[in-house]
């Protein structure tokens, strides 16, 4: 192969050099380190050895000629010998125009060119946007071993920062809205078996949970799994409750209120508590405590389309029925709206679950932990009841009591429904009651 | 009008263009005179304004850099040259005790306006000592200011400001780069300012600060990196001391990530203090460890372990990677 | 008197006066006219009466460590003297004859020592350098200013002081070795007042005398008998007449002693027997200036009392000012580190005066 030998910068600042004269001839053959010219620069007189071993090929300059520094000035057919990329071909691109001095060391040179300066121009680059989460790195690993995307967290820390604190009420909550991730989650042993035994032909379709069907998921598994659920199931005659409903429901309409039974039904239900408090209690398994509270806020299943949702009516037993009514329209709403602050979906003492409103007659309702009990109601339907040793037709509400039996004794579960349907039989009781 | 130099030619620009506007600039020191700088710094100085203001000196840093100090007392402008900084070291009493000093010892009735220049960095195959990268010690001292240019348009700005600085300013030139590659630089007068760091890249995944003849080999790891798509956001930093604090912060509240890279060792380095700076003033935004990539904490090897020392596109682009993915 | 004709290796020391107050060498004896023979004996006094007073604050605990100058109140006085307006005095410690006849205001001068920066900051038209304590140091600014001199075509001179523990020193030599080969206008003077803290001038160089290693350097040297005010004024005025002329640095040796401690933290009898200190007595400078002077019938007891106690007053004045209405800023500590302040000073500054103020978490 053809061997360039470049003139050196043998080390003395030099630039050019004169051949003096040729100590070889093309067809020559050369070792490596013999001789090959005299050349003359601004400083020495010197013997140029070559670095290849092989046959002289070119020569090119004749004695009395200039060369420069990095110019090719012999070629070597070195067939037979290793190849080697030489280090100085790399380091000299073309002829080096000035001189190379260092006193020691190599200092590379190129004429390779770098663009312009920018100093002072402006940036047309938009900057990105990007919300900046502020939190320490503990409160950044609290939220990737919670497996909370901190982003979606809203700091109450000094300057908007993320709390450890704020971390873990999001995780509790069950109502942060965000897309499906797009990324799959892990699938467990069972469900690889599933994948193999779907036999050919047959398909299936994996749908990421969202966050809130999770969070779900969590909430019911970790209700179901720690309170021992018992349901009591009552049907009641609402029908006179019904023809008060009637009779002031298309007044209320000219203030804009839709007047349903789940007012009357709130009411009834928060007498009920006050009688029997364990309804209205949360159990302290830690010190083996029963926590009675003596406020009342009533969460009400409210189905969105993103899932379960309960939003919190607080303090309901300071409430008219009217209120309770314009209260129950506007969390509804706004929950279905995700319009709904975070504040509003927590803090419920006992709960209550319509899914009659959809269907449904009776139902074994799990309880919103750590609640003590939750009321589910199906639908009203008409329906023939003995009443006074007659049969007739009457509007009935099919009741689902669910309750904590570690707490609450069977005897109590129906005595809470019997005041219930003693309230919601007879309204003008609920009145008296209530 | 515009030339195409290379740094050091930039350099010699500089020099030429103040000693053409200010009588009172001289420059001086070992071999700067007849033979124009071992790097020929200063080729056609002496020639062009003769051996009162361009001259050489004895070999005696110490010396060069103290009688410096007189002459800057004395009205003048001296622009001393130490052959490279690794014999800086003679010299750093004198640096250390007066220059960074005079001013605050004497409330400013004696000031400093001068300029030592000195070629640093490694990367050239030399000697010992002909390698050298401490600029955070000279950055540690209070009173004197540090710069450090990457490319020949930033050298000739940034020296003709230096030149110009009422305080007295250390100006290390990275001679890895001297020669390696041209610029456009205006043939006009003009300067950068010191103290301000310079964008060199925007990016939003990490931000990279470094400065002289490492900004190249961060621009390749750049490269490398964004076939991965990941763009990290690059500040030359130009002073090392007086800092560029807010050029710094602002970037990483934006990126959120942080690697420092620089030649010198790692520990007690500039990177050390970039680091203390961004937890102090960006704790809450970082989401991943500052990092440093740099020289080991052990002498510069000579010229057949050299490659190991100094960080490559590729140790830079591994760090980066790391980083990101923290 | 000619410089070169003096040859350090002879050994000889230049004298004018000797040690009684005899004029042995009256063909060079100065020219003063008596106002000017008065200045410079009150000015021996003064120089006397601060060392005193500062001794004394700093005993009841007033004023911080001190250098006294005790016995080479001529080596100080009678080469500063030589000196004219626009040259610079490039000092190392312990030269405060000097300073006041060059005209550093004794404020400055004990605030300097009582620990406030300010008293470095000399009068504008006060070309006195800060002191140097780096040892030697300043022998190369000395040289950069007298080579600056050169370079703009002025006029100055550069006088440096030293002492003899200075001289081991390697910017001592870098300095003479620089301002030979750049025929720099300086004047380099080593106050040899036989001892480096506690170290012997023996001890310090081989050397026979200090002065001979001018030679090396290539420029002449001169041993003086520093306790002669007349011989060390004639010799500074010839070397700054030399470098005035372009004929570049001289080096001088004031051959002198030190009566007193190397600062006020230091105990002599350690390291010197009270005979040797005896012995220098009747060479004290003041002693043969004055006698000199009583001869000529200049002064008498009386005004001698009468300077002494005007002197003190000023002395004390001066002193009870600084300790009562000299204040030391925070924001000073900050401020002169850079033309305009860099923010991150700022940033320090402020920080520290919040918590000064009770900032936060304020602890006192």
């Amino acid at each position: 192969m053809k061997y360039e030998y470049r003139f050196p910068d043998i080390g003395e600042g030099i630039h050019e050099g004169t051949i003096i004269k040729w100590l070889v001839d093309i067809g020559d053959n050369v070792n490596e380190g013999d001789s090959i010219a005299e050349v003359e620069t601004d400083k020495v007189t010197t013997e140029i050895p070559t670095p290849k071993s092989g046959k002289v090929l070119e020569l090119m300059a004749d004695a009395g000629d200039v060369i420069n520094v990095g110019e090719v000035f012999i070629t070597i057919d070195t067939s037979g010998e290793a190849d080697e990329t030489e280090a100085q071909v790399d380091e000299n691109e073309e002829i080096v125009e000035e001189e190379t001095a260092g006193v020691v060391g190599e200092v590379i040179v190129s004429s390779e060119e770098i663009p312009p300066s920018t100093e002072g121009i402006v940036s047309t680059k938009k900057a990105v946007n990007k919300k900046k989460i502020l939190a320490t790195p503990v409160a950044r690993a609290l939220a990737k071993d919670l497996g909370v995307d901190i982003n979606e967290v809203i700091g109450t820390g000094p300057g908007g920062r993320v709390m450890k604190e704020d971390i873990r009420n999001f995780k509790d909550s069950l109502s942060e809205i965000e897309e499906p991730k797009s990324k799959v989650d892990e699938v467990s042993s069972d469900f690889v078996k599933l994948e193999e035994e779907v036999s050919k032909g047959e398909s299936i379709t994996r749908v990421p949970l969202t966050r809130i069907r999770k969070t779900i998921a969590e909430k019911m598994t970790q209700s179901r799994f720690t309170i021992p659920h018992t349901t009591a199931m009552d049907e009641i005659d609402v029908s006179k409750l019904d023809d008060f409903r009637k009779k002031y429901k298309s007044i209320l309409k000219e203030e804009d209120v839709n007047l349903t039974y789940l007012p009357f039904i709130i009411k009834a239900a928060i007498t009920a508590l006050k009688i029997l408090p364990e309804f209205n209690a949360s159990l302290d398994e830690e010190n083996n405590e029963l926590i009675l509270k003596h406020f009342y806020h009533i969460g009400i299943a409210t189905d969105t389309e993103r899932g379960l949702m309960v939003p919190v009516i607080r303090n309901v037993d300071r409430k008219s029925i009217v209120e309770l009514a314009k209260a129950i329209v506007d969390l509804g709403t706004r929950a279905k709206e995700n319009k709904i602050d975070l504040s509003e979906l927590k803090g419920s003492t006992f709960s209550i679950t319509n899914y009659g409103s959809i269907g449904g007659y009776y139902g074994i309702p799990i309880i919103n932990y750590p609640e003590s009990a939750i009321l589910g109601l199906g639908r009203v339907v008409k329906k023939p009841i003995v009443r006074d040793d007659e049969i007739v037709i009457a509007k009935i509400l099919p009741v689902s009591l669910s309750y904590d039996h570690r707490i609450i004794d069977g005897a109590s579960g129906a005595r809470f429904l019997n005041i219930l349907r003693e309230l919601l039989t007879d309204p003008e009781l609920l009145l008296l009651k209530s | 009008m515009s030339n195409k130099l290379n740094l050091i030619q930039a350099v010699t620009q500089a020099l030429d263009n103040e000693l053409e506007l200010d009588k009172s600039v001289v420059v001086y020191g070992e071999d700067v005179g007849v033979e124009g700088g071992v790097f020929r710094a200063t080729v056609g100085l002496r020639e062009k304004y003769g051996e009162t203001r361009v001259f050489d000196s004895p070999l005696a840093e110490s010396a060069i850099v103290g009688s410096a100090i007189g002459m800057a007392i004395n009205g003048l402008k001296p622009v001393v040259e130490l052959q490279f900084m690794g014999f800086s070291y003679p010299a750093f009493n004198q640096i250390i005790s007066h220059v960074a000093r005079m001013r605050n010892r004497s409330r400013g009735r004696f000031n400093l306006p001068m300029v030592i220049r000195a070629p640093y960095g490694g990367g050239i195959r030399a000697l010992e000592h002909h390698s050298e990268s401490t600029e955070a010690m000279y950055a540690h001292i209070p009173g004197l200011k540090v710069v450090i240019p990457s490319t020949p348009y930033d050298a000739k700005g940034l020296l003709i400001a230096a030149i110009r600085d009422p305080d007295p300013v250390l100006f290390l030139e990275p001679k890895r780069i001297y020669r390696a590659f041209k610029q456009d630089v205006p043939i006009e007068d003009y300067e950068l300012p010191i103290g301000k760091a310079k964008l060199v890249q925007e990016g939003e995944d990490v931000t990279i600060v470094t400065w002289g003849a490492m900004v190249r080999d961060v621009q390749k790891a750049v490269e490398i990196v964004s076939e991965k798509d990941v763009h990290p956001e690059v500040l030359d930093l130009r002073t090392i001391s007086p800092m560029d604090r807010d050029a710094i912060v602002d970037s990483v509240k934006k990126t959120g990530r942080i690697i420092v890279v620089h030649e010198a060792p790692k520990s007690f380095g500039v990177g050390a203090e970039i680091v203390a700076l961004v937890n102090e003033k960006a704790f809450l935004y970082l989401e991943a460890p500052p990092t440093r990539v740099t020289g080991f904490d052990t002498i510069f090897p000579l010229a057949r372990g050299e490659h190991h020392y100094i960080p490559t596109p590729e140790r830079i682009a591994s760090s980066i990677l790391d980083v990101v993915k923290f | 008197m000619h410089l070169e004709d003096y040859n350090p290796l002879d050994n000889t020391m230049y004298q004018i006066m000797d040690k009684s107050g005899e004029i042995v060498k009256s063909e060079d004896m100065p020219s003063f006219t008596d106002e000017e023979l008065l200045y410079l004996y009150k000015t021996m006094l003064y120089v006397r009466i601060i060392d005193e007073r500062a001794l004394s604050y700093q005993r009841q605990g007033r004023m911080l460590t001190y250098a006294p100058n005790t016995g080479q109140e001529a080596a100080q006085i009678g080469s500063a003297y030589a000196m004219e307006k626009g040259d610079f005095l490039v000092p190392a410690f312990r030269e405060l004859g000097a300073w006041l006849v060059r005209g550093v205001p004794l404020k400055n001068i004990y605030l300097y020592w009582y620990g406030n920066e300010w008293g470095s900051h000399m009068p504008d038209d006060v070309n006195v350098l800060p002191v140097s304590v780096p040892i030697g140091s300043q022998f190369q600014h000395a040289v950069g200013i007298g080579m600056a001199n050169n370079i703009k075509g002025e006029n100055n001179v550069a006088v440096a002081y030293v002492g003899d523990g200075g001289t081991s020193h390697g910017d001592f030599h870098e300095g003479l070795n620089f301002a030979s080969v750049f025929k720099a206008p300086v004047v380099f003077i080593i106050q040899n007042n036989q001892y480096a803290i506690s170290v012997p001038r023996k001890n310090q160089t081989a050397s026979e005398t200090l002065a001979q290693k001018a030679i090396a350097y290539g420029m002449p040297g001169i041993l003086v008998d520093g306790n002669d005010i007349f011989a060390m004024y004639a010799a500074t005025k010839e070397a700054i007449k030399r470098a005035r002329n372009g004929e570049g640095p001289t080096l001088i040796e004031a051959y002198t002693y030190r009566f007193g401690p190397h600062t006020t933290s230091d105990d002599p009898t350690k390291y010197r027997e009270d005979e040797e200190v005896e012995s220098w007595r009747d060479k004290d400078p003041v002693v043969r200036f004055k006698n000199f002077l009583l001869n000529k019938g200049l002064i008498n007891e009386e005004w001698e009392e009468n300077i002494k106690k005007e002197l003190d007053t000023k002395v004390v004045a001066t002193f009870e000012d600084i300790e009562k209405n000299s204040v030391y800023e925070v924001d000073d500590i900050f401020k002169y580190h850079y033309a305009t302040m860099p923010p991150h000073l700022e940033e320090q500054l402020n920080e520290y005066k919040v918590f000064l103020q009770g900032g936060k978490n304020h602890v006192k």
